[in-house]
């Protein structure tokens, strides 16, 4: 397991400088100058100029290497040793004001909103991606196994193609169809729940229940193909055969071995969840991180685009590796 | 079997974690605001020299303030004292001396000192700044050379020959800017300046939140020198809230990205006691119809802009509603009443909670000037004549009748005609059909035969594609070209804009001050918005010569001919109609929203009425005494409402109060000094 993690980790850096590069590519391809307003008036062109230079855009190489310098936490280093950022310390003293905020990973200011930096809106926006993301797994983990487990007791039962029906549904409709289905009934004809926001519990269900269904309905299918090939195997004959009881054996026996596809699914759908839910997002309101995803974009807002990409990669792979550790710790026969 | 629950327990876990974790919610109801709005989207930044979108600039405006401000509740929009009481200007019209007052102070208690807008406006001329109205500045004598200067070393800097020592060059820049610059802070509550030519609208310039002073001690914390280019860059941070000191009517306690800010008055402002809350609240929405909605369920007092799609649908509520108070209404707006006025006396009714004025903006069709375009074929825009064939063929009252339906005003100038007192308009082509099709066959198209395919550029969203679509119908049917519409993403569209990538392409244009030049400067030969590469000799003369004319009147009349040229004759902007801004607050509640043309509005003269807060008294403009004005604007609203009689439309309201009847619509009115208006440049339009 060891050795295993240890392969991992060495891996992570590559991963990532790779998804950087793409990125940087990918990103400074999109046509447009990102500081340049879209309509009214325009400064001068040697304004411009300076702007361009002054966030590095007029050369990808310049850009490319300042970026991962102050990211990776090296010009962070290299001021703390420098004394750099003592000295600024200690000026704000002076004259009684708050010194500025520094980031050991400076993720770079944001060219679309010039005041902000992007740790301090990924920094806003996570938190709720994540607790969005969380619930919504957990929801789906519920719902699914609970709808595998009761389609692989009866295969080709009502039940069963009630779950596969529902399934069905959760992995074909959009959510923004879902999204304003429940919205139509739960708030504005029973009046249940919130339209939209965030900060309160009831602002989180409808969006949370939202982004679970797809999930769910792949949990489900996941559990029902493991269940029913389990309840199939000899261990299982054998069980019965020693007077366990029908409980215990779905339960203890069948279920242990078959939800092992599904534990290797929550890496990917964990990371999924938290940063894929612009649409989510959207119809609900809420304040998360897949906004930044499609803004940053569009608005060819360079520095934002980095920032997200990389978060989101990095969680990609770290739950991917979780779920691997996990896999292995629960399965010893995986590693061999 | 333990084993398994472990990642479920993990995942509960980290959910409570992160549920407890988020400080989102707000304390109590609106965090115990007195006055809660929705400021059109989002801020994009509070550093006074960087903003340029209108939103951000009224913020600027309640947050800080400058020598002199506007008295938005004037029709002239006078000058009134800010941190200056008291200034004197020479004779040659050149040097402004100003006196600060002794009660102006930064809201950390400090005295606000004349030094603090030598180091404001010097932050408005670096180029490392990357000020959009750097020009405004640069009217100051030197201010343009030590641009230019600091520039040129900037680009020398790490080559050889040149300076490589990013604090050697930033002390002698300081020295030049000394040296070179005619600004200077006699003592601690006098700065003089010098202009490098007499600027007629210089003193009202003043009042642009990019002249306010921002606290130095504060600012050069967070300033960089770049040792690999040699520029000063600003860090951003010290516009958060808690931290920015300013020196305005308000102070800034909270800023969380795209959920809120929040306001406290300024307890050091010196003219505190006028203002009208203690506490400010501003909400972000995105979403234009979530937008109404706050305001329909109560739960913001104000809207600064109406985008929802069904807003002609709200406008004609508020049209049925002005028809069932026919009779009063026409009293009040005979009188000369502020159109704001006459919703607050009458009766409190929820259609009549919209605020719609005409605004200082113009909508246009720009052509290419070039003479080739950019894949090499001849461009048939190159001559005059095709141009004004081509304008005069479009029926600008049908866009703004059946496409738009906001009421707007059908324009065939480019300044917005009766915004500036004193600027007399010139007529501009008509709508004429015949007209255009005998100048295309003179510029030797008869009946379109010879030209290619017209293409005309626009962006998707915000019905630019319906305008197209008439637009095109409108030459086809008249001109017998064939045209195509060339409907593109907003990044590539201004790309291909600047780039000249075009034959005819959509634009607007809002104007940054009460001068016709905010306006007439886009068709100068090296204007860095001059995007149609339009270059007229005559047209250049004009404009210098007004440049440098002293005597207003001449110097307008000059401006006249200027206007007169690219309206009648050369034709590089085809205009469409004046823009109308709309607002939602209850007249009842809310007081100190103009509905002047300029279209400024200043938070910190809001007040809500009979709250105990504040002076509690309804602000309006002065009403205008019967006279030419009133007499043509009843003359113009008959005309209207016989031709919606008899073109049997509902669209339009049978008195157009939406296009402020009591606002000036001929330039006659006098006016003691020219009137300026808020920037609202770069915006996607409505």
């Amino acid at each position: 397991m060891i050795t295993l993690i240890v392969r991992r980790l060495a891996q992570f850096p590559l991963i990532l400088l790779a998804i950087y590069t793409l990125t940087v590519v990918l990103a400074w391809a999109i046509p447009g100058n990102p500081l340049e307003k879209p309509e009214g008036r325009q400064p001068p062109a040697e304004v411009k100029q300076a702007m361009l230079r002054q966030y590095n855009l007029d050369r990808f190489d310049r850009f490319y290497f300042s970026y991962l310098d102050s990211a990776l936490g090296v010009r962070y280093v290299r001021e703390s040793i420098s004394g750099e950022a003592a000295r600024r310390a200690a000026s704000a003293k002076s004259s009684g004001l708050a010194p500025p905020q520094r980031y050991v990973f400076d993720l770079g200011p944001s060219l679309q909103y010039e005041d902000w930096r992007v740790n301090e809106i990924v920094g806003a926006a996570l938190p709720v991606s994540i607790t969005l993301g969380l619930c919504a797994v957990a929801i789906a983990l519920v719902i699914g196994v609970f709808a595998g487990v009761i389609g692989a007791v009866k295969p080709n039962s009502f039940a069963d193609l009630l779950t596969l029906a529902v399934a069905l549904i959760g992995i074909s409709l959009p959510s923004f169809v879902i999204g304003t289905t429940l919205v139509l009934v739960f708030p504005v004809w029973l009046g249940v729940g919130a339209l939209g926001g965030w900060g309160q519990l009831n602002q989180l269900v409808l969006p949370a229940i939202t982004l679970s269904l797809p999930f769910a309905a792949y949990i489900a299918r996941l559990t029902r193909m493991g269940m029913l090939e389990n309840l199939k195997a000899d261990y299982i004959r054998t069980a019965r055969a020693k007077g366990v009881g029908e409980a215990s054996v779905l339960l203890k026996h069948a279920l242990k071995n078959a939800f092992l596809p599904v534990l290797s699914y929550l890496g990917p759908a964990c990371a999924m969840a938290m940063t894929g839910s612009f649409v989510v997002e959207k119809v609900f309101s809420v304040p998360g991180m897949g906004q930044h995803f499609v803004n940053g974009v569009l608005n060819k807002d360079l520095f934002l685009i980095m920032g997200v990409v990389l978060i989101f990669a990095t969680m990609l792979v770290a739950f991917n590796l979780a779920v691997d550790v996990l896999y292995t710790w629960v399965d010893p026969r995986i590693e061999s | 079997m333990v084993k398994l629950l472990i990642p479920i327990l993990i995942l509960a876990l980290a959910i409570g974690i992160t549920i407890v974790g988020d400080d989102s919610a707000l304390p109590g109801k609106n965090g115990g605001a007195d006055f809660v709005f929705i400021n059109r989207g989002d801020v994009s930044t509070l550093d006074l020299q960087k903003m340029s979108w209108s939103q951000d600039l009224r913020i600027g405006r309640a947050l800080f303030e400058g020598l002199v401000g506007l008295d938005i509740f004037s029709h002239e929009y006078n000058v009134k004292p800010g941190v200056a009481s008291r200034w004197e200007i020479s004779d040659d019209k050149r040097t402004y001396t100003f006196h600060l007052r002794a009660d102006a102070k930064w809201s950390n208690g400090e005295p606000v000192k004349a030094g603090d807008f030598v180091y404001s406006w010097r932050r408005m001329l670096l180029p490392d700044t990357g000020c959009d109205y750097i020009a405004m500045a640069q009217i100051i004598e030197g201010a343009k050379e030590f641009t230019t200067w600091r520039e040129q070393r900037l680009g020398e800097f790490g080559k050889p020959g040149g300076e490589n020592d990013a604090r050697a060059l930033w002390a002698e820049t300081e020295k030049k800017f000394a040296e070179m610059v005619l600004l200077t802070a006699v003592d601690d509550r006098t700065l003089r300046f010098t202009l490098a030519r007499p600027t007629p609208y210089f003193l009202e310039l003043l009042a642009f939140a990019s002249f306010y002073p921002v606290y130095p001690a504060q600012v050069k914390q967070y300033e960089v020198l770049d040792d690999s280019s040699g520029r000063l860059n600003t860090k951003s941070g010290w516009t958060k809230g808690g931290v920015l000191i300013s020196n305005g009517p308000y102070m800034l306690t909270g800023w969380r990205f795209k959920r809120d800010m929040t306001f406290e008055k300024n307890p050091h402002y010196w003219a505190k006691e006028r203002l009208g809350f203690d506490r400010m609240l501003m909400l972000s929405v995105e979403d234009v119809n979530a937008q109404v909605l706050a305001f329909r369920s109560g739960t913001v007092h104000w809207l600064s802009d109406v985008a929802a799609p069904y807003r002609a649908e709200i406008l004609n509520q508020k049209r049925e509603f002005y028809r069932e108070h026919q009779v009063e209404y026409d009293r009040m707006v005979a009188e000369g009443l502020d159109p704001a006025e006459i919703d607050r006396r009458l009766p409190s009714d929820p259609r009549n909670r919209i605020g719609a004025y005409s605004a200082f903006g113009t909508y246009f069709y720009s052509f290419n000037c070039q003479p080739k375009l950019k894949d090499g074929r001849d461009n048939p825009f190159v001559d005059k004549r095709v141009r004004r064939a081509f304008a005069m063929a479009v029926d600008k009252r049908r866009i703004v009748d059946q496409v738009r339906r906001l009421g707007e005003r059908p324009v065939s100038v480019l300044v917005p005609p009766g915004s500036i007192a004193g600027y007399r308009s010139p007529d501009g082509l008509p709508y004429d059909p015949e007209r255009a099709r005998r100048e295309l066959a003179a510029a030797g198209y008869p009946g379109g035969k010879g030209l290619p395919t017209i293409e005309i550029l626009f962006t998707k969203d915000g019905g630019h594609d319906l305008i197209a679509q008439t637009i095109k119908k409108d030459w086809e049917e008249h001109l017998g070209v064939s045209v195509e519409l060339a409907m593109k993403e907003i990044k590539v569209f201004r790309n291909d804009v600047r780039g000249q990538n075009y034959m005819v392409s959509r634009g607007s244009w809002f104007g940054d001050f009460g001068d016709p030049a905010t306006f007439l400067d886009l068709s100068r030969k090296d204007d860095g918005n001059n995007d149609r590469k339009y270059a007229s000799a005559e047209f250049e003369d004009l404009m210098n010569r007004s440049d440098n004319e002293q005597d207003p009147a001449k110097r307008f009349e000059l401006l006249h001919q200027a206007e007169k040229l690219i309206m009648e004759e050369d034709m590089p902007i085809l205009p469409m109609f004046q823009y109308v801004e709309m607002q939602m607050f209850d007249p009842h509640v809310l007081t100190g929203v103009s509905s002047h043309p300029r279209q400024i509005e200043n938070i910190q003269d809001f007040d809500i009425l009979g709250d105990g807060k504040g002076p509690d008294v309804p602000k309006m403009l002065p009403v205008r005494p019967a006279g030419r004005g009133n007499a043509k604007n009843a003359k113009r609203a008959k005309k209207d409402k016989r031709r919606l009689q008899k073109t049997n439309q509902s669209v339009v309201c049978g008195v157009s109060p939406i296009s402020s009847p009591c606002l000036p619509s001929s330039p006659s009115r006098s006016s003691r000094s020219m009137v300026f208006a808020q920037a609202r440049s770069p915006r996607t339009s409505p």
